[in-house]
């Protein structure tokens, strides 16, 4: 029998799920789930306390749209903390840099996802095209978050370079990419993984061996994947209590407090 | 409140059930980094949630030499004796070696336990005829055959194809590796429903929400296996997946080891 009294010190791990959903989609699977209400049962199942959310409107159709109805729908929910979807400005479809960001601010949106590449909202990460964005959440220090399968490790790689003060969570970042992001990792600080795939034997210690846990951070994919799976991910990780609760939600909430819209 | 909701958030290995893993593999693999690969650092990480056992067919046997592969799987499961056991590989492209490593393997050693087969790594279709020693091979000893399946896009062993195969040998008891794929499950319950000989295993990276449920609401807990993949796939995320699955506790218990225990003896 397992020696309880050794575990006897560990608290339960305050978790900060910095890759949520709200919104139907045009393709449910085994459920429909999109509602605000639906998101927190899964929370609540895996036991996640508090999430950053985009809606799937803002990804899906359009990001004016759904940043919107997102703010509208989460506005009673304390748990939950917006995150919009943003495009270049330059087609008039989304308000310039600077008002952008005073819209962010008067609605207490802290992070930010983009979704370049045709497979998503058609446009070019490259500086030429989303570098002014870029640099305007660079100087207010809003975490940009990216889909894996929305751009490069190349165009990661720029950014990151380009923005050192901008940090860049990368999301969805499966088990099979350990050789393209750690000589990024260890060079560049203001890059961080999302951990929902991150699920190569190991890999989590392995990664804070060698860089420390600042640069991981608790997601999970809900509500259309589940959210336990990350959870054990992480509490039976073979690192220390501060180490998991780092990865849990403290770097989140370190990162959102460095936000400074002035 | 979920009876291992605390163990799981405090990281306490389960130890109130046996829990074996039907499919699981061993060493590195060429596309991709795995930090813990050794049989040393499997068990440790399964150990550190409470895995038992596992099934293993060591990564070598499947993207390269099988016959290696199971030189690799025999050694390893003699090593390490009621943690380790084996699933023989066999590849399509070899039928006459791969009839060798059957006979060999199964004579050698009592803990090979069940049969591995990968057609999109061998290009090997399931259905193709050099298989057929293997399934009259599998079918006279009534064994089980994990085998790999993957969403429609897969043209060597789809769900389709498994199941044509599945029906066409039915003392053969086959496991349809991760259920058919992320979203194979619609598919993979109409198969077990029509084929009592068709089993699921849960292994899989991508966790649809609530797949645990709806594959356990539609065909009963019986018929399907725990499974982690590793180490292509670190082990814990699974536990939490089924220790925290909307079903009942009887339920996990035959995912975690009863079914596997039904059928083989470990």
């Amino acid at each position: 029998m397992i020696n309880e009294n050794k575990y006897s010190i560990r608290e339960k791990l305050k978790f900060f799920d910095c890759n949520c959903s709200i919104g139907r989609v045009v393709y449910p699977y085994l459920m429909d789930v999109f509602s605000v209400e639906d998101l927190i049962g899964e929370m609540d199942t895996a036991g996640i306390e508090e999430a950053l959310v985009y809606h799937t409107v803002a990804k899906d159709c359009h990001p004016f749209s759904g940043n919107q109805l997102l703010i509208d729908e989460i506005e009673n929910f304390n748990r939950l903390y917006p995150a919009w979807v943003v495009i270049p400005h330059y087609t008039g479809e989304m308000p310039e840099p600077k008002i952008l960001l005073k819209e962010m601010k008067k609605n207490n949106v802290k992070a930010v996802w983009m979704y370049p590449s045709e497979k998503y909202h058609s446009f070019s990460i490259s500086e030429w095209c989303s570098g002014e964005l870029l640099f305007a959440l660079e100087n207010a220090r809003i975490p940009l978050l990216l889909n894996l399968d929305s751009v490069t490790w190349e165009n990661i790689y720029k950014i990151v370079n380009n923005h050192r003060n901008l940090p860049v969570i990368i999301t969805n970042c499966g088990y099979r990419n350990n050789r393209y992001f750690y000589p990024l990792v260890e060079k560049y600080k203001n890059l961080f993984i999302e951990i929902s795939w991150f699920m190569g034997a190991g890999a989590v210690k392995d990664f804070v061996d060698n860089f420390g846990s600042s640069q991981l951070l608790f997601g999970t994919q809900m509500p259309g994947y589940t959210g336990t799976s990350a959870v054990s991910l992480l509490t039976y990780a073979d690192i220390s209590e501060s180490d998991k609760k780092a990865i849990a939600g403290k770097n989140l909430k370190s990162l959102l407090k460095e936000v400074c819209y002035e | 409140m979920n009876r291992y909701f605390d163990r799981v958030h405090k990281g306490i290995p389960i130890d109130d059930v046996e829990i074996i893993d039907m499919h699981a593999h061993l060493g590195p693999y060429y596309n991709m980094h795995i930090p813990d690969c050794s049989a040393e650092s499997m068990i440790k990480n399964m150990d550190l949630c409470g895995i038992d056992k596992a099934v293993i067919s060591p990564n070598i046997g499947l993207s390269s030499d099988f016959v290696s592969g199971n030189n690799l799987m025999l050694q390893t499961i003699k090593s390490y004796r009621q943690r380790f056991y084996g699933a023989c590989i066999v590849n399509g492209n070899y039928p006459v070696l791969s009839m060798r490593e059957l006979d060999r393997c199964f004579k050698l050693e009592k803990d090979v336990v069940i049969i591995k087969l990968h057609p999109a790594l061998t290009r090997c279709k399931m259905n193709d005829k050099r298989m057929k020693p293997v399934y009259r091979f599998a079918s006279e000893h009534k064994l089980f055959i994990l085998v790999h399946t993957w969403l429609d896009e897969d043209p060597y062993g789809n769900q389709d194809i498994f199941a044509e195969v599945a029906k066409e040998y039915p003392d053969i008891k086959w496991i349809m590796g991760h259920s058919g794929g992320p979203y194979g499950s619609y598919k993979a319950v109409e198969i077990a429903k029509k084929l009592p000989n068709v089993f699921l295993d849960i292994a899989i990276s991508m966790r649809p929400a609530r797949q645990i449920e709806f594959l356990v609401k539609e065909i009963g807990s019986e018929r399907i296996f725990f499974g982690t993949d590793n180490p292509f796939l670190d082990p814990r995320p699974q536990i939490g997946r089924v220790c925290l699955a909307d079903i009942s506790q009887k339920d996990k218990e035959n995912i975690f080891s009863k079914n596997a225990r039904k059928y083989i003896e470990f």
